[in-house]
Order: C-alpha cells, then sequence, then structure tokens
C-alpha cells in the first residue's frame, strides 16, 4: 500500500504554523515534504516555546515536533547565489512549493518567473492579507489576522475585550486552506487532457491569505449582517449574532466539580432536556419559541441540577437520553483518555525522536484505509542534507563540508 | 480552476461540518447533488425577505441553508422507503463521491453502509465525518461542533484567566472539520484516479480538531504541564492585546515582536522614556509588567480612534490593527481588492454575500443556494432516466415532494 499523495515532491521552504500545518497534512497524505530551512536558526518554528523541560533547543520545540514529523529537512541560504542555484535544481522536480512571507527568498528566486521556468511547479504562498490589496505592507502576527478577519469581534464577552482564540487559530486554518488549495491546484494541473482543454488555463500559483481563513470562520455571519443588519457580537459562551428564536442552551456551564460541561438540546428532540432534568418549564410553549430569549432562566434551571454532579457524571447521564452533553476537558484529560476513544482509536501515536525521545502526539486527522499512514518523526535540522544534495542532486560528498564553510549549508 | 469539473457528489450532509465540505467541493467545480428528506424545514429564525414578485415559498428564504448550500443542487428522497434507497443506489452507481455526516449508525441502518454503496459502484469514495470515530466507545454519542470543542481542548485553553472556558465562537469544529474533509476527498480521488480504487474515508471532527491544539497536547505530554487560558496575554510578547479606542466597542490589537517595535510603539505614545525604562527594557521584562504597559497604552487609545492609531502605528513598523466587526467586513477594502466576497442572486431571498474560500484563484460557483425539490426531475429523469409513471408513484408515496408537506 502507498499514501494517496505518494509520489508528489513538495518543498516547503515557509516559516511559522500557517505553512507548517499546511504541508503536515500533506505529509501525512503521503506526499514527500523537504523543508528547506536557513542554516544554523532553521525555522522560526523550531525556536517557538514550550520545549522538551522548558531548555530551548533547536530539536525540542513542541510545536514543531507536532508540524514537522513526517517531513524532511535541509539548510539551504536560499538568498546566497549558490544556494539559490541548488534550490532551483530541487524544484525541477517537485509538484509544489510552498512559501510564507519571505521577502528576501521572492528576490533570489524570482517568484514572479517561477511558474515559466517550471511549469509543473504548483508556488503556493501564504501571507498575512494575501498577496494584493492595500494591506499588503502591514506587519502581522497572529493576534493582528484575527482582529482583521471579523472573527475576534465575535469571541469573548460582552463586558469584556474581545479575545483571540487559543494559540494560532488563523494560522491552522491558514494551513488548511493552503493544503486544500495546493492539492486542488495539483488535481488541476493533472487533470485528464480531455477535460482540461475546456478549461481555462491552469492555476499554478496560488495566493493564501491568513486573515480570510478566519473570516472563514465567521460563516454565516455575513449573510446576517447584509440580510438584517445584525451584527455578530461576542456573548460569550453563547451564540453570537442570533435572534431570541434560535436554539438553547449552547453554552458552557459549571459542575459541581469545578469543571464544565458544554451544554445542548437536542435540535430535533427539543423536550428530552426537561425530562433529563425533571424540570418542566425547559418545554414550556414559550420558551421554546423564544429559547435563546430565555437563556437566563435556561441557565438557572441547568445549574440546579448541574451542582449535583461532577462533568462526567452531567454527561453521561444526559447522553444516556440521548441529551448532548460532553464535557470540557484540558489537555491531560484528553490525553489521559479516561473515555477510552483515542485508546480504542489508536489516535495518539508515540513517535521516537532522536533528541527529545518518545513523544506522544496526535495521529493523523485523515483515516484513508486503502492508503499507508506512517509518520516518521520531525527531522532534525539538516538532517537530510547528504541524502539531497549527494543522493538527489549528485553533488560531490567532500562539497557539502565546503558549503557548510561558506554559510550556504 | 476548477480542478472537480466532471466530479459528481452526492451530498448526504446535515447540520453545518458536512455542508461546508461539500461547498468547497462545489467551489472547485464538483457538481454536488444534496438528497434532502422530503420533510418540512424549520421556519422559526432568520427568514429572508421576500423579493419582490417572487412567490412567497419562507422554506426556500432560510438565510443558514442558502449561506451552506450555494452551487448544489437539491433532490428530495426519503432514503428510509425501499423505492427511495433504490433510487440513491442507482444515482451513487454513476458518482464519484459519497460525503455524509449523519450519526455512524445511521447509513448503516437504511442499507447504505460503505459496502452497500460499493456494491453500486465498485470504485465509490465514501467520506464520512463522525462527530468522534465510526468505532470506539463514543462512536454513539451525539453532539454538534461545539460540543467537540470541548472535548477537544481548546475551549478549555480559550478564554479569559479569572473565567470559565469558551469555546470559539460560530462553529470552529465545523468550519475546521469541513475543509478537512474536502481535503480528504482529493486525496482520495487522486488514489482512485492512481489505482481505480476507492475506499471509505473517515474524517472524525474531534481528531480534526486536536490537530490545531497539538502544542498544547506536546506540552502535556513532554512536561506534564496542563496549559491554562489567558486571553489575549502572549508566553513571550509583551504588549500583545486589545485595547478600546473611542466610539461604541471599538478595538485595537497590538503585538509588539521586538524591541525595536516597542521603542516605536513608545514613540508613538509620546513616551520615549518609556522606552529607556529598564523595567520593560527587554521581552522578559516586558511580559513580567505586561499588565502596567497595558494599563499605559489603554488609557492612550481611550480617547483615539482605533483604525487611525493602527495605521499610525503601522507606519512606525509596529504590528497593529483595527478590530472590525462583521459589518466592517463588508465594506473592507483590503477584501473588497480580492474580490473576498461575492454577492450571488437567489430568485427568491435576493442577493446574498458569500465568501470563498482562504485561497485564490478560486472559481467559486456563481449558482446561489438551491430551491426546495430544484433538481429532482434533473436527477431522476434526465440523469436515472426513471419514466413519468415511475416518477408520479414515488411523489404518491411521498418519496418525494415538490413542496415540503404541510405547506401549501
Amino acid at each position: 500500500r502507498m499514501g494517496a499523495l505518494t509520489g508528489l515532491r513538495v518543498a516547503d521552504a515557509s516559516e511559522g504554523v500557517a505553512g507548517g500545518y499546511c504541508t503536515k497534512l500533506l505529509a501525512s497524505l503521503g506526499a514527500d515534504v523537504l523543508k528547506v530551512e536557513r542554516p544554523r536558526v532553521g525555522d522560526t518554528l523550531r525556536r517557538a516555546g514550550p520545549f522538551l523541560n522548558d531548555v530551548p533547543h533547536l530539536e525540542t520545540s513542541a510545536v514543531n515536533l507536532h508540524l514537522a514529523a513526517g517531513k524532511r529537512s535541509i539548510t539551504l541560504d536560499v538568498t546566497s547565489p549558490t544556494g539559490a542555484s541548488l534550490f532551483e535544481r530541487l524544484l525541477e522536480t517537485a509538484d509544489g512549493l510552498v512559501i510564507g512571507d519571505h521577502t528576501s527568498l521572492h528576490h533570489s528566486l524570482g517568484l514572479a518567473s517561477l511558474s515559466s521556468r517550471f511549469p509543473r511547479l504548483v508556488v503556493t504562498q501564504i501571507t498575512p492579507f494575501g498577496a494584493s490589496g492595500p494591506r499588503v505592507p502591514w506587519l502581522a502576527t497572529e493576534l493582528i489576522t484575527m482582529t482583521t478577519s471579523g472573527y475576534l469581534m465575535m469571541n469573548g464577552d460582552a463586558d469584556r475585550e474581545p479575545i483571540k482564540p487559543y494559540g494560532h487559530q488563523s494560522e491552522y486554518q491558514a494551513g488548511l486552506h493552503a493544503a486544500l488549495g495546493t492539492l486542488a491546484a495539483i488535481t488541476d494541473r493533472d487533470r485528464d487532457p480531455n477535460g482540461a482543454a475546456e478549461a481555462e488555463r491552469p492555476a499554478r500559483s496560488l495566493d493564501v491569505a491568513i486573515s480570510e481563513a478566519a473570516t472563514f470562520l465567521t460563516g454565516g455571519a455575513i449573510a446576517r449582517a447584509a440580510t438584517f443588519d445584525r451584527e455578530s457580537s461576542r456573548n460569550g459562551t453563547r451564540p453570537a449574532g442570533f435572534p431570541p428564536e434560535y436554539l438553547y442552551p449552547s453554552t458552557i456551564r459549571p459542575t459541581a466539580d469545578g469543571g464544565y460541561v458544554y451544554t445542548h438540546r437536542h435540535n430535533r428532540f427539543p423536550n428530552l432536556l426537561a425530562a433529563l432534568m425533571q424540570e418542566p418549564r425547559l418545554a414550556a410553549s414559550d420558551l421554546l419559541a423564544q429559547p435563546l430569549g430565555h437563556a437566563d432562566e435556561t441557565d438557572a434551571m441547568m445549574d440546579r441540577w448541574l451542582a449535583t454532579r461532577d462533568k462526567w457524571r452531567a454527561a453521561e447521564e444526559a447522553q444516556e437520553l440521548r441529551v448532548p452533553f460532553t464535557e470540557v476537558l484540558d489537555p491531560g484529560e484528553i490525553v489521559d483518555d479516561r473515555l477510552g476513544q483515542h485508546r480504542a482509536r489508536a489516535f495518539f501515536v508515540d513517535i521516537e525522536h532522536p533528541v527529545a525521545g518518545v513523544v506522544t502526539q496526535p495521529g493523523a486527522p485523515i483515516v484513508l484505509p486503502a492508503c499507508s499512514a506512517a509518520t516518521s518523526s520531525a527531522p532534525l535540522l539538516g538532517e537530510h542534507n547528504r541524502e539531497v544534495y549527494v543522493g538527489q542532486l549528485g553533488l560531490a560528498p567532500r562539497s557539502l563540508a565546503r558549503l557548510a564553510a561558506a554559510g550556504v549549508i | 480552476m476548477r480542478p472537480l469539473v466532471g466530479i459528481r457528489v452526492i451530498d448526504l450532509t446535515v447540520a453545518i461540518a458536512g455542508p461546508v465540505a461539500t461547498q468547497l467541493l462545489a467551489d472547485l467545480g464538483a457538481d454536488v447533488i444534496r438528497v434532502e428528506p422530503p420533510f418540512a424545514r424549520p421556519l422559526h429564525v432568520d427568514i429572508r425577505p421576500l423579493v419582490d414578485g417572487a412567490s412567497d415559498r419562507p422554506y426556500n428564504r432560510i438565510l443558514s441553508y442558502n449561506d451552506l448550500q450555494r452551487g448544489k443542487r437539491a433532490l428530495t428522497l426519503d432514503l428510509s422507503k425501499s423505492l427511495g434507497r433504490d433510487a440513491l443506489l442507482r444515482l451513487a452507481a454513476i458518482s464519484d463521491v459519497v460525503v455524509e455526516n449523519m450519526a455512524p449508525r445511521v447509513l448503516p441502518s437504511l442499507g447504505l453502509a460503505y459496502n452497500d454503496l460499493r456494491a453500486a459502484k465498485t470504485d465509490v469514495i465514501v467520506v464520512s465525518m463522525p462527530a468522534f470515530g465510526t468505532d470506539g466507545p463514543l462512536r454513539d454519542r451525539v453532539s454538534y461542533g461545539p460540543g467537540i470543542d470541548a472535548m477537544s481542548g481548546i475551549a478549555h485553553l480559550t478564554g479569559y484567566p479569572d473565567r470559565g472556558p469558551m469555546q470559539p465562537a460560530n462553529y470552529y469544529c465545523d468550519y475546521n472539520a469541513g475543509a478537512l474533509a474536502a481535503l480528504a476527498t482529493l486525496a482520495a480521488l487522486r488514489h482512485r484516479n492512481r489505482t481505480g480504487e476507492g475506499q471509505h474515508v473517515e474524517l472524525s471532527m474531534l481528531e480534526g480538531d486536536l490537530q490545531v491544539v497539538g502544542e498544547a497536547l506536546l506540552d502535556y505530554t513532554m512536561n506534564r504541564r496542563i496549559q491554562r487560558r489567558s486571553g489575549n496575554d502572549h508566553p513571550s510578547m509583551a504588549p500583545h492585546g486589545v485595547y478600546r479606542g473611542i466610539g461604541d466597542d471599538r478595538w485595537l490589537a497590538i503585538a509588539c515582536e521586538t524591541d525595536a517595535q516597542w521603542a516605536a510603539l513608545c514613540d508613538v505614545l509620546g513616551h520615549a522614556g518609556l522606552a529607556r525604562d529598564p523595567r520593560y527594557a527587554d521581552v522578559v521584562s516586558r511580559v513580567r509588567h505586561r499588565q502596567e504597559i497595558d494599563a499605559i497604552i489603554s488609557t492612550w487609545t481611550a480617547d483615539r480612534d482605533a483604525g487611525d492609531v493602527a495605521i499610525l502605528l503601522q507606519h512606525a513598523g509596529v504590528p497593529a490593527a483595527a478590530a472590525e466587526t462583521i459589518r466592517d467586513l463588508l465594506i473592507d477594502p483590503q477584501l473588497h481588492a480580492r474580490d473576498f466576497i461575492r454577492h450571488i442572486e437567489h430568485p427568491e431571498a435576493g442577493a446574498l454575500p458569500y465568501i470563498r474560500p482562504a485561497f485564490t484563484p478560486t472559481t467559486a460557483a456563481a449558482r446561489p443556494a438551491p430551491l426546495y425539490a430544484q433538481d429532482n426531475r434533473y436527477v431522476l429523469k434526465d440523469l436515472l432516466g426513471l419514466s413519468d409513471n415511475e416518477i408520479l408513484t414515488l411523489a404518491e408515496q411521498g418519496i418525494i415532494a415538490e413542496v415540503p408537506p404541510n405547506t401549501s
């Protein structure tokens, strides 16, 4: 068996979460992903904490071990003339190139002419706001792209400042869209020639905007704003941007053990919640006519029931009646897997890394039973220099030392 | 770019995650046929105003439906009846992909498990999007997207440090899973085109969600640390926050990555002394004193326009932006320049703004969402070759419907 994307070669010269997640997804589907990293320092992800035992080290960053798993790594200064020409030789056999916001790289590669020089190559560029428009020169981080996306303003309590979701969500979503777009462009390239004849010129250059990926998460809110001139303002853990008739509960409430459950009414069987809590009022017709309009009253009734149960029992009793409650879990509870789901599906995998040791990490999200799904550890910085420069490009082994001394690799 | 032209997708999806997946496939050129039960639709919330002169059929003006189903066809078909099941299997025989996100026991109970579909078409690709998985002890748990966000850790990790956990707004898990399922479909099609082999693809929404908190999971497996929510604070940047500007609910985000950006910020604040203050000299000390810094910035932004300040700071080399509301997006010059929002006319509900995926070029379908039962005749007669009598029989038995039952 082989991976679904076995045979596809993708060079990843991007840095950060978005490009890293894009090529992690492609690697998890079987593509041969080669990280092209700056000599000595590597991808910025390698320098982002947390690290194993909190000791900064280029090989033990949690986010790099997560995102670089299944890839290979070479070091190359693509801004040097020698580096640029080596890079071009790699691109001759590549199907995809993923790049970020690295302008010096764009200059030395001649980004604009890449697609004419390498007609089979799909170039995916991931930038905060995209490659066109007035915001191109703006500086950005995850917080900034969240802020321009509109999604930030949907998150948080109405009486406090809006807050960004945990971590790097606009970058993760951009990486996901970039992977989808890259594979779509490669599919377009490889299509049946009869079909391609009637299509427009195939796209070989993809422009991915991180902020737009976060805006994708506002789905529906733009249509509501345009229709009803209604803002989808942040509303704590309750639905944002809906009228009183909207379904409720769909919120997080505290439980007796100091934990929390996510509570929800079954869309098709709204009366089950009243039965679960033996609270007829929860099925009263005026309440069901405007469930979100009765949110405070609903919360108070649910809180009475939840005050005598821990989160595990609350979710279990609700689920027995097919009321969709779930426990709010922290990372430790997820990995420890009291409910047994991850063990049963062998979702977490133990991957041995030469410096970090055996690291338990999430497995691939997409299960393709007809395809293989082996995962290797994140590569050491430049681990595959010899394999690529000597084995693939045919350089003399002794030239590696010279290139290293010149700072090219 | 329309790489999926010629690919026919049967869309058995419900809720949000599934329709997002098939919308992305339609955007990429696939012919997506929604198969919907001939039931009434919920009409209690967000019905679009009627277009002048159009027939008054409120079930065609449900905003969430029209938003999620653009560019698709619609067939009504009751799969619980044997003639309905037969028609679906005949449609499967001439289709490439089936996407579904019902509870894992539903399709098998209708006699439409992967093996049944495969008997109709040997290389069929079935994409299932269960909440937790098609196996395991949680297989039959009920949950919508936000309930999965609760179990993926992202709700625990999102929120104010002094308040409870908060799932990301607006069905994060659904949009994440939808895009992953579209990616999975492209991968399975590539495999089929090379090997002639179909398969039953699985995308557990929970496992999709766990990808985006990977660094927090590894912090636990490597260091036994359980990360806590920290609002807008960043572990290695300060200032890093969202500050109130003048006006109604207007906010400004600032993220200083370097000492130079901090110095530039102090300059714009007209507070050059701050840049020399040893308490804020490097990022470690700024992180330690972040609350003092946040207070200084908040005082300064309170009577200023967030949009003006953002431009001032960007010119000075400081990452900053004014927080856009959803209504702001409709007139955003950046999105406008990139054709991110397009208005598509719906015959009964008027023009609706649609957003494309975060990559260009795309040739997002320029067709609106389908009307109820819009494509019954196209599918049953043109594609499946049913006779008028056979179609009449389906209608008489309530297996198809031209209007929702109990409406006139």
